[in-house]
């Protein structure tokens, strides 16, 4: 007796059809030129060096007293926050009547890359919040920050606290002891010093290795046999092609600051232990005394949940809520979750207090 | 007839291959430098490639353990499929997190930064033979740019502070 093997005809007809997707592809797909990751309108406002301040035009006739600012973080650019008209952080904070403007970081060049955490802090954020504050007549503001744009954020407010009303923090990056993510274990063994006198700003080539280990299955074949399977669903393409787009394009990071940022949250953990300085000065978490609001995903492992907590533990603020959602770090701003419980929570917050 | 003589002289003295051949020597050093760094980077270049291989096939040994069957139809192939990428994510994280991962990549870095050292001390040494300026020298002037900068900034902001108090009398 012999044994036959029988292959399902519908394994021939889906090899068959996704070699036609493949094939297919270029005919269905836009070229990432012809993508605009610039949804809402928005004006610049303020440009100061390679950065600038978005204001986003608003799409209620009130808008609520205290303006939002969002810090994005130095990975990628701000377009997350506003990838998809049905997915915009911005606009759905629109919606719900908040006046918001955004910090693009912009592009770092060579000549950066003695930019560090002062001028980032003191100089950059500090400037706009000031020109925030007078074009709304304002005493202070929300300020929100996201990832790495957080612990900018963080260390504003502990300098600041005169200008922040509220203060959010969104999967910020705080106590990199307790960071479990493939992204802290590669951090805490890098020659930073020798990184930055080398190549000068960290290249977003090293960025790129670092997100091609997190989930390289997941995320570097199945993502894009998915991809190939829906090519005739224009929805999925051109959610997908957005999101694509955007993580293809993260700018350099100014080396001192890098230096500082690696040194201090993930080497040497001096953030959460209110030792870390900042042009001189001493970033004391417990001088966030305003009402807070820290924003943590389940499933984030870019930020781990153990690296973001412990900010909502070691402010000074009385009123201060720590909120969990079961998605991932990109997911937990630029998802249908965001859409549903993340930004409606957050606005009913923010309306409180605004 | 001194004239003459000298002009060859003095043409060699300013042209490019005087000022690289007197640099030569270091161009030699920096090549035998490399050299040795070579055989350092290859040694984690190998182990680098070493863990993921062992982890590989300690992966493919538990999905070949978990689904021994050839799949046979389509549902059964997007089963395997799941338990595949399900067993190498999970393993391949593991190992990424892990210690010996983070040194040996640590030092692989290491060690790529300084070839690359190696190699801008290399190219130094043709652009001080063609009169432009090094590394060193572009970061100095990032550097003091950079200072200005900030000095500029923070005066700018006293002035702006002696405005409002003045407009506030």
């Amino acid at each position: 007796m012999q044994n036959e093997s029988r292959i399902d005809p519908k394994i021939i007809e889906e090899m068959l059809k996704f070699s036609k997707n493949v094939i297919e592809a270029p005919k269905l797909v836009s070229a990432p030129d012809e993508i605009s990751l610039e949804v809402t309108s928005h004006d610049v406002v303020q440009e100061m060096d390679k950065t600038r301040l978005l204001h986003y035009e608003p799409l209620t006739d009130k808008q609520h007293k205290t303006p939002l600012l969002i810090s994005y973080a130095l990975i990628n650019r701000f377009h997350i926050l506003d990838i998809h008209p049905e997915k915009s952080w911005v606009r759905n904070l629109l919606q719900q009547g908040f006046d918001v403007y955004m910090l693009d970081w912009g592009t770092p060049t060579s000549m950066d890359k003695y930019l560090d955490f002062d001028d980032y802090v003191n100089g950059y954020l500090d400037t706009y919040v000031e020109h925030v504050k007078n074009e709304s007549s304002t005493e202070k503001i929300s300020l929100q920050g996201y990832c790495t744009g957080a612990t900018i954020a963080t260390a504003y407010t502990t300098l600041h606290p005169e200008s922040v009303k509220n203060y959010i923090a969104t999967a910020p990056v705080i106590d990199g002891w307790r960071d479990t993510t493939v992204i802290s274990n590669l951090a805490k063994h890098m020659d930073v010093d020798k990184m930055v006198d080398v190549v000068g700003n960290m290249p977003p080539e090293f960025m790129y290795y670092c997100f091609s280990v997190l989930k390289p299955f997941e995320q570097g074949i199945e993502k894009y046999v998915n991809f190939f399977k829906n090519i005739e669903n224009k929805k999925f393409v051109d959610s997908f092609l957005r999101v694509e787009k955007w993580l293809g394009d993260t700018p350099p990071i100014p080396g001192e600051l890098f230096k500082q940022w690696i040194k201090d949250i993930y080497q040497d953990n001096l953030l959460i232990q209110n030792k870390m300085y900042v042009g001189g000065q001493l970033i004391d978490l417990k001088k966030i005394d305003m009402p807070m609001f820290t924003q943590v995903a389940v499933g984030d492992h870019l930020v781990s949940p153990e690296c973001s907590m412990p900010l909502h533990y070691a402010v000074g603020s009385e009123d201060k809520t720590l909120r969990m959602y079961p998605t991932g770090h990109v997911g937990m701003i630029a998802s249908s979750i965001s859409q549903k419980k993340v930004l409606p929570e957050l606005g009913k917050w923010l309306l409180e207090r605004s | 007839m001194h004239l003459m003589s000298s002009k060859p002289q003095a043409l060699n003295s300013i042209g490019p291959m005087r000022a690289f051949a007197s640099n030569s020597k270091k161009v030699s050093t920096e090549l035998i430098e490399i050299n040795e760094l070579l055989m350092g980077f290859n040694q984690y270049y190998s182990e680098y490639y070493k863990q993921l291989s062992d982890t590989w096939a300690v992966a493919q040994k538990k999905v070949n353990q978990k689904a021994p069957e050839v799949p046979q139809d389509v549902e059964q192939i997007d089963s395997f499929k799941r338990i595949w990428i399900d067993i190498f994510d999970n393993d391949f994280t593991e190992l990424f997190d892990s210690q010996k991962f983070g040194e040996n990549y640590g030092n692989l870095v290491s060690k790529e930064l300084e070839l690359t050292k190696h190699w801008n001390n290399i190219t130094n040494v043709i652009l001080q033979s063609v009169n432009l300026p090094s590394k060193e020298e572009i970061d100095e002037v990032y550097k003091e740019i950079h200072s200005l900068k900030k000095r500029v900034g923070k005066l700018e902001l006293e002035l702006k502070k002696r405005g409002i108090k003045k407009n506030a009398k």
